[in-house]
């Protein structure tokens, strides 16, 4: 087995939610995924799911307990260090897109590389991430102008920029319907197959059951963590999808 | 993110938001245009009354009859006859080749003046043979009167120019003969003189018109004209430069003391004023109005700052989501920082440009209006002004864009995502 590319051990985060309450949203939680795992997080509302999403993709640190992403100890480095690492090896894919709105969707996916990288080929490597989710036609449309799923497909496009070693999902599709759900799961499938690490926060088993392995968790802690023995494959879903139809 | 981006990333969002930017731009630009108009208007100001001051001559001291007091002076200058024409050929004589020029001036006051069946009515002065040289006024047609026309008080006169034109309509004054008239306790007194010379055109110093009077040799002014007789309004004394005015001030003053008998300078009986401490007193005053005026607009830029500062924070508050988005892609506090920063610069920046026209425009319409109303007011403005009012306004956006700037650059990337 090779090294695991997140290495998550006894992670606790508390936060404070106006005077009195304080929240303990990760008490001691531990996880590993490796390289091109696809895992799905999964658990209740207030389970810490969202918390371990946002610690593994250093949007946060943890209070207290070692995170190693790829060997090196994200706990020691800086808010600009974290900045860097989130540019260059974590892409975001969110609920709610998270697209500019006055941006075209080219000028969102050119986005990572305004702050780091290659900044002269990022017209040219943007329209290349939109073919790979395939709105190659929708270069100059403004978010308004796309449907639901082609926007998270853009979302995709700016996450996979960079050439980032995994990628993080935080409920990628609980703002779409079932068919546009199907389309970002099998573009998730196929860059899993291309070797992309994933990791991908849902509520849903039956978009659960697209990933390789379930983590579930529960009370901050995680409470079970099982292989998918033969995951949906997505694209089938969409033939027989168009076959039914 | 490199400059270039951010001042487009700037400009998208000030055109985005056209009417806010306008109205916050408003501030800036207004401030701006008010420096630099009211600062324009100050130099004008100071310009104007600096060469007014030297059209009269330069590096004058003049001697005036009466003494000064703390409280101004003591008698009526006019009335105190302690100045003579014999003092003015002693500063002559005794200061010799270290001064430039010196006359001395009698005033008349003002008399009908007839030629052919022209008439007219003007100041007459009498006035010495170096006349032409301290005052920097030459004849344009034939000459100014000599000593020898003062030793044997000759009826000789040089006319102003706007004179010469109202007596002679164009003709050639020189050589011709003009009738002093006067009626004074019911008796008429008429006087010819022959005109010698015209004077150049010399425009109008603080409002009065300089090439309206006729002048006279000072003896024949004292004796046919006024019968006080020897008796000068004013020894003017031409310095040899600027920088030896100080020093002539003081010699012309111990010429007069001693010639006087005066011991104490603090008794005098006349008053010595130098033309550059005229000039320091009047460039005091105006650098005070020129301060003034541009107070003023500098409040107005202070209160467009403000409006900056206000603006600024409201879209940092508006974009907090935009914030989280580009901090989650990779965005350092800096980047975040500089975006905000630039395009707070970019407002001030641009509104300090649109008040560098607006201020110009101000410009030409009080010109215009100071052409209109025949007001002496030339307003200046200066490239050191331009330079400051955009220095300023982009300083002003840097300033006001900081705090807003820094509160983006300091959000944390959860909450800013998830802020509705």
């Amino acid at each position: 087995m090779p090294e695991p590319v997140i290495r998550l051990r006894g992670i606790t985060k508390t936060y404070r939610m106006g005077r009195e309450n304080i929240v303990h949203a990760l008490s001691g939680a531990d996880l590993d995924v490796h390289p091109s795992e696809f895992v799905a997080l999964m658990g209740p509302s207030g389970s810490g799911k969202s918390t371990m999403m946002n610690i593994v993709g250093c949007l946060d640190v943890p209070d207290a307990g070692r995170y190693q992403l790829a060997g090196v100890d994200v706990g020691r480095l800086s808010d600009d260090e974290l900045a860097a690492i989130r540019n260059k090896h974590i892409g975001f894919v969110f609920q709610t897109f998270n697209l500019l709105p006055r941006l075209s969707a080219v000028e969102n996916v050119e986005l990572p590389l305004l702050y780091g990288g290659d900044r002269r080929a990022r017209r040219a490597r943007a329209i290349a991430a939109l073919e790979v989710v395939g709105l190659a036609d929708r270069v100059d449309h403004k978010p308004t102008e796309l449907s639901g799923g082609q926007q998270q497909r853009v979302a995709i496009a700016r996450a996979l920029l960079n050439d980032p070693s995994m990628i993080l999902a935080d409920e990628p599709t609980g703002n779409l319907d079932s068919r546009s759900s199907a389309e970002i799961l099998a573009i998730f499938q196929g860059l899993n197959e291309q070797g992309k690490t994933i990791v991908m926060v849902t509520h849903e088993p039956d978009v659960a059951m697209h990933c390789k392995r379930i983590v579930r968790m529960r009370d901050g802690l995680v409470s079970a963590d099982e292989v998918v023995a033969r995951p949906s494959r997505a694209a089938d879903e969409l033939l027989t999808g168009i076959g039914a139809a | 993110m490199k400059m270039l981006d951010a001042f487009r990333s700037a400009l998208q969002s000030i055109i985005v938001n056209k009417l806010r930017s306008t109205l916050t731009m408003l501030g800036v630009v207004i401030g701006v245009a008010a420096v630099i108009a009211m600062v324009a208007v100050g130099n004008g100001a100071s310009a104007q009354a600096q060469s007014s001051l030297l059209a009269l001559g330069s590096n004058l001291v003049t001697v005036m009859p009466g003494a000064q007091s703390d409280s101004g002076l003591r008698g009526a200058g006019a009335q105190a006859q302690t100045l003579t024409l014999d003092d003015m050929r002693a500063v002559q004589d005794q200061l010799g080749l270290t001064i430039r020029a010196v006359e001395a001036e009698q005033l008349t006051g003002r008399w009908q003046v007839v030629a052919g069946t022209n008439n007219w009515n003007t100041q007459v002065t009498g006035a010495t043979e170096q006349y032409p040289i301290v005052r920097d006024w030459s004849t344009q047609s034939g000459d100014f009167f000599t000593d020898s026309d003062l030793r044997l008080n000759a009826q000789v006169a040089v006319l102003g120019a706007t004179t010469a034109d109202n007596l002679f309509a164009g003709a050639d004054a020189v050589g011709q003969t003009i009738q002093l008239r006067q009626v004074f306790a019911n008796r008429a007194r008429i006087i010819n003189f022959k005109v010698v010379g015209v004077l150049e055109p010399k425009g109008t110093t603080f409002g009065f018109s300089r090439d309206d009077q006729i002048l006279v040799p000072t003896t024949t002014a004292q004796r046919v004209l006024t019968g006080r007789t020897n008796v000068v309004n004013a020894i003017i004394v031409k310095a040899a430069s600027s920088d030896t005015m100080a020093d002539t001030t003081e010699d012309v003053r111990s010429v007069l003391l001693q010639r006087h008998k005066i011991g104490d300078a603090a008794n005098a009986d006349f008053t010595v004023t130098n033309q550059n401490d005229t000039l320091a007193a009047i460039n005091n005053v105006t650098a005070i109005f020129t301060l003034l005026l541009g107070a003023i607009g500098g409040i107005s830029l202070l209160v467009g700052g403000i409006g900056i500062m206000n603006i600024m924070l409201v879209s940092v508050n508006e974009r907090t989501r935009e914030i989280g988005i580009r901090k989650a892609v990779g965005a350092r506090r800096g980047d975040i920082m500089r975006q905000f920063l630039i395009e707070a610069v970019a407002l001030t920046g641009l509104g300090g440009l649109l008040g560098i026209t607006l201020g110009f425009l101000i410009v030409q319409l009080v010109q215009e209006i100071a052409r209109r109303s025949q007001l002496q007011l030339l307003p200046i403005v200066t490239s050191g002004t331009v330079f400051i009012a955009v220095g300023v306004s982009v300083g002003i956006g840097v300033v006001f864009g900081l705090y807003p700037a820094m509160r983006a650059a300091r959000l944390h990337p959860i909450q800013a995502l998830r802020y509705e």
